[in-house]
């Protein structure tokens, strides 16, 4: 018999699947590599990268030789990283089964996104939890214009925040309409100058590994769409 | 549901069925591009199919099936390619069809080729030998099609008329190979330039389809 359950969701023993989103040049693979040098004294990482046009990616993270090159695959979209991440995810699925199945012992497989526009998001049965990443030399306003990444990923990073001096931003007014449009979810406001936000981004990954193990991670879908209203009430479609 | 559907969640819009290597190279004609797979490549890939549905559906052992073919892809790039497609479409055949024998068959098999994993949806389903080399055939051709609209300034009418043109080339050579039943008769129709082009494919670091 057919098990509708039988889905790549809730196997508990594999690793945690962290998918990281957010236009181009927001810094999705810079997040990734400050993961690695962060977590692998401790933890067993890898890395699928979707790249739109090169390889990129991939080769910036095995250069930076925080990793085992065979750790970072690349998976190509065929100039299409909204559906590689959201509608038909079988390439990454396939690359990051591959990855669990050469590396047993896996903690986390991080899948980042090819830099795509502010409604790409990851499919739940693609990863466990997604990290949207805006850059504060994107302007202050991005955070305002919201998105389902924006407003409902599970962390949004607001990234770069030492350039905001330079770039005419106000770092606090930007996080603070990013939290506004989040309805609580968490917001850290990162640089890789400033250690506590560091620490607080490395925390959260931890955190979220333990809830995997656990087995009480449901991934939660950011949504196509926001909920809207047609008048006597509020949905999602 | 069509098995040759872009809709199908088996990772399709990774490919350009070789076109994006050729482009890269100069090509430009592509129904001639077609034409050619559909002599050469996309025959020896249609006949394995039928070959491979042959053995199935008589509970034939499919090892013989899968080396004919892989002795006729003398590309490495193009065998990775072809068992990559087939492992993603055994994905979603096994999902479907989990106590099918067929699927189990082919799931099997240490990386079954795509033509294999068709056939196993062919036996499944009840697809006749002809049917299924018309699916190889014609999925082959949107797959080159989609992904010249990606690669080429074109008009997509302009690349709906090459398919539409194409198709009585796809029905001769499903019937050219629809009553093939033994792998010695698979074709041996290498195509050196398109596997050439393939090779590069793979080497290469700037590239939007994967193969």
């Amino acid at each position: 018999m057919r098990d509708p359950f039988a889905s790549s969701l809730g196997c508990a023993p594999r690793a945690l699947r962290v998918g990281v989103c957010g236009p181009v040049g927001t810094g999705k693979s810079s997040l990734i590599a400050l993961l690695c040098r962060e977590l692998a004294a401790d933890l067993e990482l890898a890395v699928v990268t979707n790249d739109i046009y090169t390889d990129e990616d991939a080769r910036m993270l095995r250069a930076a030789g925080v990793l085992d090159p065979d750790r970072i695959r690349a998976v190509e979209t065929g100039a299409c990283p909204h559906t590689a991440i959201r509608d038909d995810i079988t390439a990454n699925l396939i690359a990051a089964e591959e990855l669990e199945a050469d590396y047993e012992d896996l903690d986390v497989v991080m899948i980042e996104s090819g830099g795509d526009n502010l409604t790409a998001t990851f499919s739940p049965a693609l990863v466990d939890v997604q990290i949207f990443v805006l850059d504060i030399a994107g302007g202050g306003d991005v955070a305002r214009k919201g998105g389902p990444g924006i407003e409902r990923a599970d962390l949004l990073i607001v990234n770069k925040t030492d350039l905001a001096p330079y770039v005419g931003v106000d770092r606090d007014q930007m996080v603070t309409d990013a939290r506004a449009a989040r309805s609580g979810r968490p917001v850290i406001a990162l640089s890789r100058t400033d250690r506590a936000s560091i620490d607080e981004l490395t925390a959260w990954v931890r955190h979220q590994l333990v809830h995997h193990r656990d087995g009480v991670l449901v991934p939660q879908d950011p949504g196509p769409m926001a909920p809207h209203s047609h008048g006597d009430h509020v949905h999602v479609h | 549901m069509l098995l040759a559907d872009a809709r199908l969640p088996v990772a399709g819009h990774t490919q350009s069925g070789g076109l994006e290597p050729a482009v890269a190279d100069g090509l430009r004609d592509v129904p001639g591009y077609v034409r050619t797979r559909l002599t050469t490549v996309t025959r020896v890939d249609a006949a394995a199919g039928v070959v491979a549905l042959h053995h199935l559906r008589q509970a034939l052992p499919l090892g013989a099936v899968e080396a004919a073919w892989a002795a006729r892809t003398p590309s490495l790039a193009m065998r990775r390619t072809s068992r990559a497609q087939g492992k993603a479409l055994l994905r979603l055949a096994v999902r479907l069809w989990p106590d099918a024998p067929a699927v189990a068959a082919v799931a099997a098999l240490d990386s079954p080729s795509r033509p294999a994993v068709l056939a196993s949806c062919a036996a499944v389903t009840g697809l006749g030998p002809r049917s299924l080399a018309r699916l190889v055939g014609y999925d082959d051709v949107q797959t080159v099609a989609s992904a010249a609209l990606k690669l080429l300034p074109l008009d997509p009418a302009d690349v709906a008329c090459w398919v539409h043109d194409a198709l009585p080339e796809v029905e001769a050579m499903a019937e050219g190979v629809a009553g093939l039943t033994s792998p010695d008769d698979i074709p041996a129709a290498g195509a050196p330039q398109l596997e050439a082009w393939a090779e590069a494919h793979a080497r290469t670091t700037r590239r939007l389809f994967s193969a």
